[in-house]
């Protein structure tokens, strides 16, 4: 019954504050404190409530610089058993087609697995593709928003929730799927899992020797989306005017208002 | 669990990596358990740090994230959005100014690279006491077992607390610091403030800022940045501060006198954090116990002469000597073995300058040091120099400035406090 799941993990800069290299259009990751995704913190509590339910074995995927160590001891602090750091320059660069490509060759590699986990999108670039393109790389199923799974019979038993509706689908083993934000809390590190996490260095990290793929496939140059300029949206400043008294003459004069705003 | 350490240190902070560093270093095994996400990401500081002490704890401190060498020295009394002051332009390189959250980061790196284990993003909750021993420390549901504990947790002392060591923290022993980074171009700060590029000014300043309060502001000149912030006494601030802490020190920026250097500044962060500031109220009443030492702000160790503070080397010194107890401590960790380590303190400087500056705290009493001596102060100032014709003798602008305001005995008493505390 046991279950060998792996969560793909993203080590994102935590801040609003996104500065893009003008010349080559991608983020400048250097010098900004970085934290888990959140939506993948969300993601390895659900593969760790699998754990507790079935037994197995979770292990966290990562591609990024070699800074994302401290992000993936940070799930190992939540308890996740194993975690792989896919790292080389080779793979700079990466848009969403090559990251994918390459994750789903690591996940290839760890081979005996059972179940992919991954957030949903990412606060940094939040594409949403990464899911979707690794299921297709790997020939998986692929559910996302998903905040349930049961495993029964060697079937995963999957709830999905939308706006208006709740979906079940019945999978088959192995599947990809991406989990709802908000729709578990994730929990905290452990002193124990920490100090293991610290003493026993269970991160490996592969580069592209250890994966072997053609470099037409990975990095910039495996990459065929082009950034061919970044706009930011134009701060608008706030009006601040409250409308006060009595309301159905405040409202004719929110009204008027708008209507000389030209937003009416 | 199954591990267990010679030595677990509570606190990545100066004083917890100083003990970690050294210990590690005279091959002990030593685990540092750190709340925040790193060492550092919870520390916040003033701005300078003085050498010597620190350089006796750490090896290699020219490679530590020293933003400037303090050179120039301010006392500045403000009233009415006007300062007098008085300035120190020296050439020592004997302190320099640094963000604490990059030195705490440099410390505990020193200790990592000696062979200490550093475990982050857990928090203390207590310690593990049996049969009258501190036998470990206690996260959450978690016990982890170690011959000796080095509390060094910083001035926020629940550890100690909740084991019953300290009584409950009380404003009145205890000051807040309040500051923001402001970013500057590296050439603006040595225009503004007259520097050359490794050199730094630390600026501290009394009167209008704290509301009449007892405490004061600082300036510290940081690379390309200026750390600027306010420290009340919490005894007093509880009654009397009727404002939000971040108005007040708004309120320096957009002062006449401040302003002129931030018109353009961004303000990158603000932090605020407590001080200890009645020394022999926080001081525990045994530095050691059965298994455990305390060192550093936890153990209330921090001068404040009102010009100058000295925190992070006396917190980088008191680890130094929990390691050296330790050390020679040769496995007896029992109180009376490691009380050797109480001995240390009271003889170093840390414990000399505590004790010979033990009345300076009575100072803040005295609240005319932050009301009426710096109106005083400046009234006088434009008596003197704001000149229409007549011109005046310096006794008339003394007295005139002080009638209504501080009788001649009362100053008089007040300047000899001051010279006897100082
Ligand atoms: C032209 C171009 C150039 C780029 N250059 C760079 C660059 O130089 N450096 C760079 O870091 N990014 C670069 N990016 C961004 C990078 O392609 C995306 O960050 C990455 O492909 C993931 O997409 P996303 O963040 O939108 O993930 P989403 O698809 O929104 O993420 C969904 C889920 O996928 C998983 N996931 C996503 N990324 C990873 C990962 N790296 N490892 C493990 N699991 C993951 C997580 O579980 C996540 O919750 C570039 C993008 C473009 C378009
Ligand atoms: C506004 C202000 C200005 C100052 N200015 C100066 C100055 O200019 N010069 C100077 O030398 N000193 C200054 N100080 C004092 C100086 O910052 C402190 O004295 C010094 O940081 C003390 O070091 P420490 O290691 O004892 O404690 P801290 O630096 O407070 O470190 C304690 C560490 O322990 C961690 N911790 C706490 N509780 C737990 C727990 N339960 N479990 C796990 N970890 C825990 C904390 O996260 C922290 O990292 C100033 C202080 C303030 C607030």
């Amino acid at each position: 019954m046991a279950l060998n799941i792996v969560v793909g993990i993203k080590y994102v800069p935590n801040t609003t504050n996104v500065n893009i290299d003008p010349k080559t259009g991608t983020l400048v990751r250097e010098g900004v404190p970085s934290v888990v995704n959140p939506h993948d913190l969300v993601a390895v509590e659900f593969a760790l409530e699998l754990k507790d339910r079935y037994g197995g074995k979770v292990t966290a995927l990562s591609m990024a610089p070699p800074q994302a160590r401290a992000g993936l001891e940070h799930v190992l602090g939540m308890g996740v058993d194993e975690a792989i750091l896919v790292s080389d320059r080779k793979f700079a660069g990466a848009d969403t087609l090559a990251t994918s490509y390459v994750l789903a060759k690591a996940i290839e590699k760890i081979g005996d697995y059972d179940l992919v986990v991954m957030g949903h999108e990412t606060i940094d670039s939040s594409t949403a593709h990464i899911g979707a393109q690794v299921a297709s790389w790997l020939n998986l199923p692929y559910i996302y928003y998903v905040t349930g799974l049961e495993y029964r019979d060697g079937y995963f038993y999957v709830t999905r929730e939308l706006e208006d509706r709740v979906e079940r689908y019945k999978l088959s083993k192995p599947s990809l799927i991406a989990i709802k934000m908000h729709s578990r809390i994730p929990r905290h590190v452990r002193l124990e899992y920490k100090l293991r996490a610290v003493l026993d260095s269970p991160i490996k990290v592969w580069s592209n020797d250890d994966l072997g793929l053609d470099p037409n496939c990975i990095g910039l140059r495996g990459s065929p989306t082009v950034v061919s300029k970044v706009e930011f949206t134009p701060k608008v400043p706030r009006k601040n005017i409250v409308f006060e008294g009595d309301i159905r003459e405040s409202v004719q004069k929110l009204i008027k208002a708008l209507l000389e705003e030209g937003v009416l | 669990m199954q591990h267990k350490f010679d030595v677990i240190v509570i606190g990545a902070g100066p004083a917890g990596s100083s003990a970690a560093y050294n210990l590690a270093k005279a091959g002990f095994n030593v685990l540092v358990i750190e709340r925040g996400r790193k060492p550092g990401a919870k520390s916040m500081f003033g701005g300078r740090v003085y050498k010597a002490p620190v350089e006796k704890a750490f090896d290699d401190l020219d490679k530590a994230p020293i933003h400037r060498w303090v050179v120039k020295e301010r006392i500045s009394m403000v009233y009415d959005e006007e300062a007098l002051t008085i300035e120190y332009d020296g050439r020592g390189r004997h302190s320099f100014t640094t963000y604490l959250t990059d030195l705490s980061s440099w410390m505990a790196d020193k200790a990592v690279s000696a062979g200490a284990k550093l475990v982050t993003e857990v928090v203390v909750d207590k310690l593990l006491i049996e049969d009258g021993w501190v036998k470990g420390i206690v996260s959450g549901d978690e016990k982890l077992y170690a011959d000796v504990v080095v509390d060094a947790e910083g001035i926020n002392r629940l550890v100690l607390e909740r084991s019953g060591l300290v009584e409950k923290l009380r404003p009145e022993h205890v000051a807040l610091g309040f500051k923001e980074v402001l970013k500057l171009s590296k050439e603006d700060v040595n225009k503004f403030f007259g520097l050359d590029d490794d050199e730094g000014l630390a600026w501290v300043f009394m009167g209008e800022y704290t509301d009449g309060l007892p405490g004061g502001g600082f300036l510290y000149t940081n690379k390309d940045s200026v750390s600027l912030g306010l420290v009340i006494y919490l005894g007093h601030a509880v009654k009397e501060l009727e404002r939000h802490v971040y108005d007040l020190i708004e309120r320096v920026r957009l002062s006449r006198i401040f302003n002129k250097y931030f018109r353009d500044a961004r303000v990158m962060e603000y932090s605020a954090h407590m001080i200890p500031a009645d020394i022999k109220a926080l001081r525990p009443k045994r530095l050691v116990y059965n298994g455990l030492v305390i060192a550093g702000d936890a153990g209330g160790f921090l001068l404040n002469l009102g010009y100058t503070y000295r925190g992070v080397d006396f917190a980088a010194y008191t680890g130094y000597l929990a390691a050296k107890a330790i050390s020679e401590a040769s496995g007896d960790y029992s109180l009376e073995s490691l009380s050797k380590y109480e001995r240390y303190i009271d003889e170093s400087f840390v414990g000399q300058d505590l004790k010979r500056f033990s009345g300076v705290h009575d100072l803040y009493e005295n609240r005319r040091l932050f009301k009426e001596y710096p109106m005083l102060a400046i009234n006088m100032m434009r008596r003197l120099f704001n000149l229409e014709y007549e011109s005046t003798r310096f006794k008339d602008a003394f007295n005139e400035s002080r009638k209504g305001v501080v009788g001649l005995t009362t100053l008089l008493k007040d300047l000899w406090g001051v010279y006897r505390k100082l």
